[in-house]
């Protein structure tokens, strides 16, 4: 196992690098000029040059590079131009609000998902399973600015249950901060739970239909029995890659949903720094988001390995 | 609808402005009541208030800026300066001069006396060529400001300006007065903690989420202010700013025409009250006049002509916007009888084209949002219309001002913003030799007017200058108008006290909750 984690670690410093290496291009391709965009109104050619020269924007573009990873390497991302906060200073206040906000989707998406997935399986191709895998698909097709909309409409301003935006912290106000949550995360694991769904059903289908399931059906075990102890286990493993990969997207849901919803986290943090052009928070949470994904793969990787043991012994 | 309905419909516009006219005197009647906390619903993240790093203030920060900090003047409901940090003001002959007499036992929030010395430090401060500060930009026109004893301040002038105490009431990045004391000694940290001498001090604030403001016990406008705190939230998603208003978590929120089905709907609701002011300026677009096609005037004046304004505001916001044939708009104290605006004349627009005997074909730019592309396309159809072919340049908002300065454009969008005396702007814009002169025209006659209005004090031959320098522009067509400038506030009907949305500045420092 040791070996098996060592090797997986390994992998992931090229990956790392890469994404570094995309981070920066990603900002430093993008069209408009930094030094136009901190000069503003007064952006005169003299002026841009001299800025320009100030900030290294004139070396080529690999000196910009090492020159950037290497400050990385050392802990600093960067200040933003615009709040004087450093890029780690930003994402350590946001980054708690989007994390609280996608367990929670997962959560919901699972709470959904999982016992719907079961019960089509248990009767494939029955009247519960071609609904529930018809919704599943508008579901899917339904955007998730749309859905906010809908959710915050008849929540918060028909019904008054939920407010429509806002933030407390936790520690400030536990229920409080739930109810702030309430219709995000759910606007989140209504597009989350198909994806949940359609995985393990098509995998409990499948598992149905192994001998030892006839088995323990000849043995006159119940149904329920059979369904959650014998065949959930050995058809989840899909499942847990699906809500590894589901972070990462999930992180993309944010950037919309934190926007309408008005919470602090990471998503807004991004937009807000594509909409002013703060490039150095644009590169700063593009590359820690990147790596925290790549660091979540890592740990769906060893989960992997604990619930089959033939991949870490390299025979799957 | 029935007669009266009707009747009433037709004359809708004549009871508003009665409405309008009885209002101050119906004022004093409505008692201010104390106590109470509001949130306002804003469009961006406060980055802060420190001009050193900021730079320029943008709408949310103006709303914050105008709780926290005061202003030498104000304007009155009139829209003529009146005292503030000042109490009264003179100016030299020839208006190069001004001289400010401070409010004496005013005090920063952190107990610094505020006096002249502290104002001429905040001037210096953005002035020094060594802060580099983006905000300098806008002080450029201001030599020096001295302090000859504790509470006179003396502004000296690189040129005249007769109306210097209008035109340093909003409460930007140079007008709002910090403490000295305190932007010392907190350095970098000064950004996220301003101090001021406002009706409000700030006592929290969430990175992205609220900025929580309290009443400031000592403020020197005894019996102000009216609201315990005030709590600003950035609601950037406009349906859900909308919603948070509805639903009464906001109790009133910045808009804008862009919003224009929400803001229809807010007038149609009788628990929420739609505030909005006419100001002056006006979208605008600059042609350079230097470079094929434009500079020949038939083209200019075929395009101008060529614009359904009507047709345009009912596309890109639902009629909201109000067409424009002068650069001073509803809100300026210049009013013309006769801006001479180019009528809309297809055929004459047409004929012109014809006239001019050669392919028009020419780029402009726009800003590469949803907007800006769509204002383009409108255009795009009405210059086809008559024969001339627009190729839409999309590019980034940050580089209108670099292509604009460096003339490398055509065709620009451009905006003359809400200002409380033409002069500046218009100085800027069309005097022979501005580096903001961006259809790069000149005309002596033009020069002419520009310099004699701005050391002219009689508001009548004021006046009469705007609006001959208005004929000529739209006679020579050298730059044409869209749109007015309008602003919108929506808020609850329990809010009062709300004033005219002067520079699109939501300030709710006077404000009471009935």
């Amino acid at each position: 196992m040791l070996n098996f984690v060592v090797r997986r670690l390994l992998a992931m410093l090229p990956v790392l690098l890469a994404v570094s290496l995309l981070t920066f291009l990603i900002a430093s391709l993008l069209p408009g000029d930094l030094a136009l965009v901190i000069l503003g109104d007064q952006a005169t050619p003299e002026n841009v040059a001299a800025l320009r020269r100030d900030m290294g924007l004139d070396q080529p573009l690999w000196w910009r590079y090492l020159s950037w990873l290497g400050h990385v390497l050392q802990g600093d991302l960067g200040r933003s131009f615009r709040t004087g906060q450093t890029v780690l200073q930003a994402v350590a206040e946001r980054i708690p609000v989007s994390l609280e906000l996608m367990l929670m989707a997962e959560f919901i998406g699972l709470l959904i998902g999982v016992p719907v997935a079961i019960a089509c399986a248990a009767r494939a191709g029955g009247a519960f399973d071609r609904f529930m895998t018809g919704s599943a698909f508008a579901m899917l097709s339904m955007p998730s600015f749309l859905m906010a909309i809908l959710l915050i409409y008849l929540f918060a301003v028909e019904l008054h249950w939920l407010p429509a935006t806002g933030y407390v912290p936790f520690t400030e106000e536990p229920l409080g901060n739930l109810r702030f949550f309430v219709l995000p995360a759910l606007t989140l694991a209504l597009a989350e739970w198909p994806g949940i769904m359609r995985v393990l059903r098509s995998d409990m289908i499948a598992t149905l239909q192994e001998d030892y399931i006839a088995l323990a059906k000849a043995k006159g075990l119940k149904p329920a029995r059979i369904l959650f102890v014998h065949a959930l286990k050995p058809s989840s493993l899909t499942l847990v890659t699906v809500t590894g990969i589901n972070i990462g997207r999930l992180l993309g849901g944010t950037l919309i949903v934190e926007s309408i919803f008005a919470l602090p986290g990471i998503g807004r943090l991004l937009v807000g720094a594509i909409y002013t052009r703060d490039l150095v928070i644009l590169q700063g949470v593009v590359l820690l988001v990147a790596c925290g994904f790549v660091i979540v793969n890592f740990i769906v990787d060893m989960l992997y390995a604990v619930l089959d043991p033939r991949i870490r012994h390299g025979r799957a | 609808m029935t007669k009266i309905a009707a009747a009433a419909r037709k004359h809708a516009p004549i009871f508003l402005v009665a409405a309008f006219g009885i209002l101050p005197l119906t004022e004093p009647a409505q008692a201010q009541k104390s106590g109470g906390s509001i949130t306002v619903g804003q469009e961006l993240d406060i980055p802060g208030f420190d001009p050193l790093k900021v730079g320029v203030y943008d709408t949310s920060t103006n709303t914050a800026a105008a709780a926290i900090f005061d202003t030498l003047t104000t304007l009155d409901d009139k829209g003529e300066p009146a005292p503030k940090l000042a109490v009264s003001w003179t100016h030299s002959d020839d208006y190069k001069s001004w001289t400010f007499k401070l409010r004496e036992g005013v005090k920063f929030h952190d107990g610094t006396p505020f006096n002249a010395q502290a104002f001429k430090e905040n001037f210096d401060r953005q002035k020094d060529p060594a802060n580099k500060c983006r905000c300098a930009f806008y002080i450029t026109n201001i030599k020096e400001v001295l302090a000859p004893d504790e509470h006179t301040v003396v502004f000296n002038l690189t040129d005249p300006s007769v109306n210097l105490p209008a035109t340093i009431t909003i409460q930007s990045q140079n007008n709002v007065v910090h403490s000295p004391t305190a932007w010392k000694t907190k350095g970098d940290d000064y950004n996220r903690n301003p101090v001021g001498t406002g009706p409000y001090i700030l006592k929290s604030w969430t990175a992205g989420d609220r900025m929580v403001l309290e009443k400031n016990p000592n403020y020197w406008d005894k019996g102000r202010p009216y609201l315990d705190r005030i709590v600003l939230k950035p609601l950037p998603d406009a349906q859900s700013r909308f919603a948070s208003l509805q639903s009464g978590e906001a109790d009133i929120i910045w808009d804008d025409e862009n919003d224009a089905d929400n803001i229809m709907k807010a007038q149609k609701d009788p628990k929420l009250t739609v505030h909005t002011y006419k100001g002056s300026g006006a979208q605008v677009y600059a042609f350079n006049t230097k470079v094929a096609p434009f500079d020949d005037v038939r083209v200019r004046q075929a395009l101008v002509m060529a614009i359904d304004r009507p047709k345009m505001s009912q596309a890109i916001t639902n009629g909201l916007s109000r067409p424009a044939t002068n650069p001073y708009g509803d809100g300026s104290w210049v009013k013309c009888k006769d801006d001479g605006a180019l009528p809309f004349d297809v055929e004459k627009a047409k004929a012109l084209i014809k006239d001019y005997g050669k392919p028009v074909e020419f780029k402009t730019l726009v800003t590469a949002t949803p907007r800006g592309r769509m204002v383009g396309q409108v255009l795009q159809q009405f210059w086809k219309r008559v024969g001339a072919n627009m190729e839409i340049e999309q590019v980034d908002q940050a580089t209108i001002p670099s292509r604009a300065f460096t003339r490398q454009f055509q065709m620009t969008p451009w905006r003359i913003v809400d200002l409380a005396d033409p002069d500046p702007q218009m100085y800027a814009n069309f005097r022979t030799g501005s580096p903001l002169a961006l259809a790069g025209y000149s005309n002596p006659e033009l020069d002419k007017l520009l310099d004699h209005a701005r050391v002219t004090a009689d508001v009548g031959q004021r006046t009469e200058d705007y609006c001959a320098i208005g004929r000529l522009i739209n006679k020579e067509a050298i730059w044409f108008w869209t749109f007015q400038n309008t602003y919108y506030a929506l808020s609850s009907a329990k809010l009062k006290g709300f004033p005219k949305i002067y520079n699109g500045v939501i300030d709710v420092s006077t404000t009471w909750l009935e």
